[in-house]
């Protein structure tokens, strides 16, 4: 059942289908057919799409996926930001056609909705997605998935038990090269892999503070702050600069962590696995609101198989070998990872919507019999997640790869908030032997943002 | 000659101590003095340092919270987070027991911010000898939100019995806050619904179409 359209599997099989995937096949219907109000699929067999945030990355979320309406594909039915400003400019961008919402809530109650697209700051991430999940939503939620330990296995439980296609933002898994790097390290051709290293510039520091104010007018400061405790508004932690705060974002480490750490779990086949020690020093702002460590290097010691992983800010950074091509497709050499293995080495460069690799696994040639690796369709993160929801298959940045990646950046800044060497049962996924720090793999929701 | 023994030994241990207590008081001091600095480069690299000055600083620098210079009074709370989290590793019962100690008495502390840091780092370092005074913060108009999160962090059973203590008494809005924890603990509790899928929020932008 690879192909199938969907419209005329609906007319010939109907509810038995609903029973199909109750008993555990492949999800290949839009969500909203599972539940009791369904009477007719939405016109030409397009999925009916929300996105909840609209700036930034939403922003750009949103005007892929009208191009994709454009040409019939997807129907963009709702749109929702808690700065009135961005969804009116999100709503315009839509020919006024989307329903605007500030409460994500209102379009989770809309049965008609299949999918949403979730790039709201990051401390949103996990209610978000456990919210849609439990209301049959499809999810495609910006990156890093959690912000902490908790969320994440929250995630993993809400996307499971409701069947939900799940695809995290990071989306260097299926960009072309990262294909080709994986393929080339897929088939021994380094050898075994005994060690990544990452390298990064530096998380910007907050060099002009500024004191607490009141919000702005267009701005829902309660909304915006969701399962954060209270505090009063302040500048600095909107819009975008969230990411330097670490309740919120946790700098670069989860920024762009997300990433590359993202490629190397995936290129080691290690999403069901994880470190066993993590340990980190740091260079914290010595002012301001943002708290994410500015230089910080990160080793997290993984065991059967033995592998070292390290995120260095800003680490030994190899300048990408074609000058030309980095000034005409702009390659941002300031991150990227070089593997390690006992017969040769690879570096991957930049890891996001942008990756590239050596010559040597660009022009490799699988030989027959050799390993094959996830491919996304045509290349296009997205695209995967659409083949996931209509197939049943699991995306390339599942939600338990997405939750591993982030288990690594949210542990690194553990381990430098509570200033030790961290102890990590990747099983259980738990810290062990450390009290304090195994309080610190929750934070409890304000009231009523709760998981 | 045994007894002349014991009391030399006794005014060592003395005169350690008030060594000890000297020393201090001198590092709570210096620490003070550098975190009321209006240089960052002084101001940080003091509050970033100073966990192992350890409990005899909590209630000082608690005061600094109230500075007027908002990156003073950050610096001050930040100071506090470092002191709690360095007692709270491995091995430092003590230390632990002792900054524990210190952060129960701020949870009665004019300052609403004070006693909402307080109950948060006690959500990180406090045992049931903090759940008492934490819970006691249930009633406590501007901060109850925060000891239930704080609460809710706190393992064991007098954490629970405690959120379940506060239904009683509590405003009715609160009690679905309240209901939340324990769910959230695995609890079983009658009525007051889980509101998180709940929309309330209406905006006033319009759709064109």
């Amino acid at each position: 059942m690879n192909r199938i359209h969907r419209r005329s599997f609906l007319q010939r099989t109907g509810a038995a289908a609903i029973g199909a995937t109750a008993l555990g096949l492949p999800q290949i219907l839009p969500a909203r057919v599972l539940g009791a109000s369904y009477t007719q699929p939405s016109a030409k067999d397009r999925l009916n799409i929300a996105h909840i945030g609209v700036g930034g990355m939403g922003g750009g979320h949103l005007g892929y996926m009208l191009a994709r309406q454009s040409r019939g594909d997807v129907n963009v039915v709702a749109v929702c930001d808690v700065d009135e400003n961005r969804l009116a400019s999100a709503v315009k961008s839509t020919g006024g056609k989307a329903t605007p919402y500030r409460d994500y809530r209102y379009v989770l109650e809309r049965k008609d909705v299949d999918a949403v697209v979730i790039a709201t700051p990051d401390h949103w991430h996990a209610c978000q997605t456990v919210h849609a999940c439990q209301t049959g939503k499809h999810v495609y939620v910006e990156k890093p998935a959690c912000c902490t330990i908790e969320e994440g296995k929250a995630m993993v439980r809400a996307a499971r038990g409701n069947r939900i296609c799940v695809q995290v933002g990071s989306q260097g898994r299926s960009q072309r090269e990262a294909f080709l790097a994986h393929q080339y390290i897929a088939n021994g051709m380094i050898g075994k892999v005994h060690t990544v290293k990452c390298w990064h510039y530096a998380t910007p520091s907050d060099d002009n503070p500024v004191p607490d104010s009141e919000p702005p007018a267009e701005l829902d400061w309660d909304l915006w702050l969701g399962p954060l405790p209270w505090r009063p508004y302040n500048r600095r932690y909107l819009h975008g600069v969230f990411r330097w705060l670490l309740e919120s974002g946790g700098g670069q480490i989860r920024d762009r962590g997300a990433h590359v750490m993202s490629n190397a779990l995936h290129f080691m086949d290690a999403d069901r696995t994880g470190p066993v020690s993590v340990e980190t020093k740091g260079r914290i702002p010595t002012r301001g609101l943002w708290d994410s460590a500015i230089d910080m290097e990160v080793t997290y010691q993984f065991k059967d198989p033995d592998w070292t992983l390290v995120w260095a800010q800003p680490g030994e950074m190899v300048p990408y070998f074609d000058r030309d091509r980095v000034k005409r497709e702009g390659i941002r050499e300031g991150y990227g990872a070089v593997y390690y293995g006992d017969k040769d080495k690879l570096v991957v460069w930049v890891g996001d919507g942008q990756v590239y690799t050596e010559k040597k696994a660009v022009e490799f040639q699988k030989p027959a019999g050799g390993v094959d690796v996830p491919k996304s369709p045509r290349f296009d993160h997205h695209e995967d997640w659409f083949e996931g929801i209509k197939t049943g298959r699991k995306t390339i940045m599942n939600i338990e790869g997405g939750v591993a990646t982030a288990f690594l950046c949210v542990l690194g800044n553990l381990s430098l908030i509570v200033g030790r060497k961290l102890a990590w049962d990747p099983m259980r996924q738990e810290i062990v032997g450390d009290e304090a720090a195994r309080r610190l793999m929750s934070r409890p929701q304000r009231f009523p943002y709760a998981l | 000659m045994k007894t002349e023994t014991t009391l030399t030994a006794a005014a060592a241990v003395l005169t350690g101590a008030a060594s000890a207590a000297a020393a201090d008081a001198a590092a709570v001091n210096d620490l003070i003095a550098k975190i009321k600095s209006a240089d960052d480069a002084v101001r940080g690299p003091a509050w970033q340092g100073a966990g192992p000055v350890g409990a005899p600083a909590v209630a000082p620098l608690a005061e600094v919270m109230s500075d007027p210079h908002f990156e003073i009074a950050r610096s001050a709370k930040r100071a506090i987070e470092k002191i709690a989290r360095h007692a709270g590793r491995p091995g430092a019962n003590p230390e632990r027991k002792a900054v524990e100690a210190e952060l129960i008495k701020l949870l009665s502390h004019s300052n609403a911010n004070v006693r909402r840091h307080a109950v948060w780092m006690l959500s990180e370092v406090g045992d049931a000898a903090a759940v008492g005074p934490m819970a006691a913060l249930l009633a406590d108009a501007e901060v109850r939100e925060d000891a239930r999160c704080a609460l809710t962090r706190v393992p064991g059973s007098q954490a629970t019995d405690a959120l379940r203590g506060a239904m009683d008494g509590a405003p009715e809005e609160f009690k679905y806050a309240l209901a939340e924890s324990l769910r959230a603990r695995g609890e079983t509790v009658a009525g007051y619904p889980s509101k998180k899928l709940v929309p309330v929020k209406q905006t006033s932008v319009k759709a064109e179409a």
